[in-house]
């Protein structure tokens, strides 16, 4: 039976849904959380043609209560939840949540933690680069890339399943160090390889997207901020570093192996999507050098974690009363965590800071006005907005 | 020491806070709540340009909540937290907005309004929905006093499979 489109508009009216013609000329449109490119993200986006008159962004669909739930459970139950927050890089949440908890307890990390630590945050961003370079082809159009990102990630993945039994959410990084020891050498012979290989795959990338016409074009002088604008909307990480800050938390704010560590900051200047993209194309290059030193450095030896009677029962495992601010830099911005701790054997409160919530709302909604309905995608994913991070 | 020099330059225009050094490149200040805005007015003069978060923390046995703005200075690399208290009767938990100062806050505060019930004044976006439902309104799930057991058992009432006493769960 042919349903004619006023008798639609009618039913819709009637159950409250107002998705239709404004007037001649605009009409209203929900962008996600269906659709590919926002990932469980929605925009309502208001158009005129096919022109963005006005945004506004609409979270939540991911929201699963962390922070509260995480005051309900032993500090270290908590890791197998809480890095749950960031889909992509989830040894980010661990990290930061585990250093938050060392530094209220006062402990002093073995170098061999250390230096495990740091591999593994490593590995995290050139799989999370290389996710991201996935989406970014897809959304441009180019396809094989994608389709090469995804299977050269998919070498990090079992590198990861070796390491830590698990492909996608390790529960690797404790309070304390790690939870298990590098297998063997020849484990760091294959991460060593993989790095290899992925360096030599860089320049098919930039043939393919970072140098080809289309990204140009698509790209360039879209989504334009200016410093002053980013760092009044508290832009964190590749973002902000593409409209001419060199901030960088780890350099910043060293932790870990960084402070020994060398390798550059990429800065552009230009502040629109190509520029963003190519700080992280750039500094894809530069996380696979840091890991080329690290293994240069080998992990030094002695355990791996801290030595103390505490952590031989866990589930009574308590922590002094105080607090403790931590952050990393991730592959979206700074990542910070806040954990109040009364001295029982459960958290008293911890906040997560996922960079998306500055770059995600504010932002995306003042950067999308006047943008076309195809560039709404190629925005997203310059942004690299992540929407779990801002429901948690 | 650098993060003292910092502390100082600040306190001397501001001698109604408190500040003290945490470790390397942390700082803390305290702040009452009716001069928060003339605080961080300062500190955005004082170089701390990023703000990173707002943090509620209930704490209901001192009948307050304890909000912590987490802020960054890219010139200086320290982080800074200011707290400061506020009464956590949800009528009586009023703060001042920041946003004209750092506009980014304006998330943040809609953040603390959706799961605490803090409710800013001059925020144009503060009864807009944010992460929760129309249906969780009102709750202010992260309070302490937030009961989750018996709400979910209210509102997914499939969910309450307890048998008889109330002991076991039943599959």
């Amino acid at each position: 039976m042919m349903v004619s489109q006023s008798e639609l508009v009618k039913e819709a009216r009637e159950n409250g849904m107002d998705l239709l013609p404004l007037d001649k000329d605009t009409y209203e449109l929900f962008f996600g959380p269906q659709h590919m490119a926002t990932e469980n993200f929605s925009i309502i986006l208001k158009m005129d043609g096919h022109r963005v008159v006005k945004a506004i962004a609409n979270p939540g669909f991911l929201h699963r209560g962390f922070e509260k739930l995480a005051e309900l459970r032993p500090w270290h139950t908590n890791i197998a939840l809480l890095l749950r927050i960031c889909v992509p890089e989830p040894d980010v949440p661990e990290a930061i949540y585990s250093m938050a908890v060392d530094e209220i307890i006062g402990w002093e990390l073995p170098e061999r933690a250390q230096w495990i630590r740091t591999t593994v945050l490593e590995m995290a961003r050139v799989s999370a680069y290389l996710f991201w370079i996935m989406g970014l082809s897809f959304k441009l159009g180019v396809y094989t890339a994608g389709q090469w990102a995804a299977a050269y990630r998919e070498r990090l993945m079992a590198l990861f399943e070796q390491l830590t039994g698990a492909r996608v959410y390790h529960i690797y990084t404790i309070p304390g160090g790690v939870r298990r020891d590098i297998p063997n050498d020849a484990w760091l012979r294959r991460l060593r390889d993989t790095v290899e290989y992925i360096k030599g795959k860089l320049p098919d990338f930039d043939h393919l997207v970072f140098e080809n016409y289309i990204t140009f074009r698509r790209m360039e002088g879209i989504g334009v901020m200016d410093k002053k604008f980013a760092l009044a909307e508290g832009v964190t990480g590749p973002n902000i570093r593409a409209t001419g800050v060199p901030y960088d938390v780890r350099r910043a704010d060293p932790y870990l192996l960084y402070p020994e560590l060398d390798f550059e900051i990429p800065v552009l200047e230009d502040g629109d999507a190509l520029a963003r993209a190519l700080v992280r194309r750039y500094e894809l290059e530069q996380d696979l050098y840091i890991l080329e030193q690290l293994l240069e450095m080998g992990p030094p030896d002695g355990p791996y974690k801290v030595q103390d009677p505490k952590l031989k029962n866990l589930p009574r495992f308590k922590v002094p009363a105080g607090d403790a601010f931590a952050h990393v830099e991730s592959t979206k911005g700074d990542f910070g965590a806040y954990v109040v701790s009364d001295g029982r054997n459960k958290p008293y409160r911890v906040q997560i800071r996922g960079p998306s919530i500055a770059h995600g709302i504010r932002v995306l909604e003042q950067l999308l006005v006047g943008a076309r309905i195809a560039d709404v995608p190629v925005i997203l994913m310059s942004l690299d907005n992540c929407p779990p991070d801002i429901d948690r | 020491m650098r993060e003292q020099a910092i502390i100082d330059g600040i306190l001397t225009e501001a001698p109604y806070a408190e500040g003290k050094v945490r470790r390397e490149r942390r700082v803390e200040f305290k702040v009452p709540a009716d001069r928060i805005r003339d605080f961080l007015k300062l500190l955005r003069e004082k170089g701390f340009e990023l703000m990173l978060q707002i943090t509620v923390v209930d704490w209901p046995k001192d009948g307050e909540y304890e909000l912590v703005y987490q802020m960054w200075s890219i010139e200086h690399r320290t982080h800074a937290m200011v707290r400061t208290r506020i009464p956590r009767e949800l009528d009586k938990a009023r703060m001042p907005t920041v946003r004209d100062i750092y506009p980014v806050a304006e998330t943040y505060e809609r953040d603390a309004h959706d799961f605490f019930g803090v409710y800013f004044e001059g925020n144009e976006k503060m009864e807009m929905p944010w992460i929760l439902d129309d249906t969780e309104q009102g709750l202010f799930p992260y309070r302490k006093d937030f009961d989750m057991l018996a709400y979910v058992k209210k509102k997914y009432m499939i969910l309450d499979r307890f048998d008889e006493n109330k002991d076991n769960y039943v599959i």
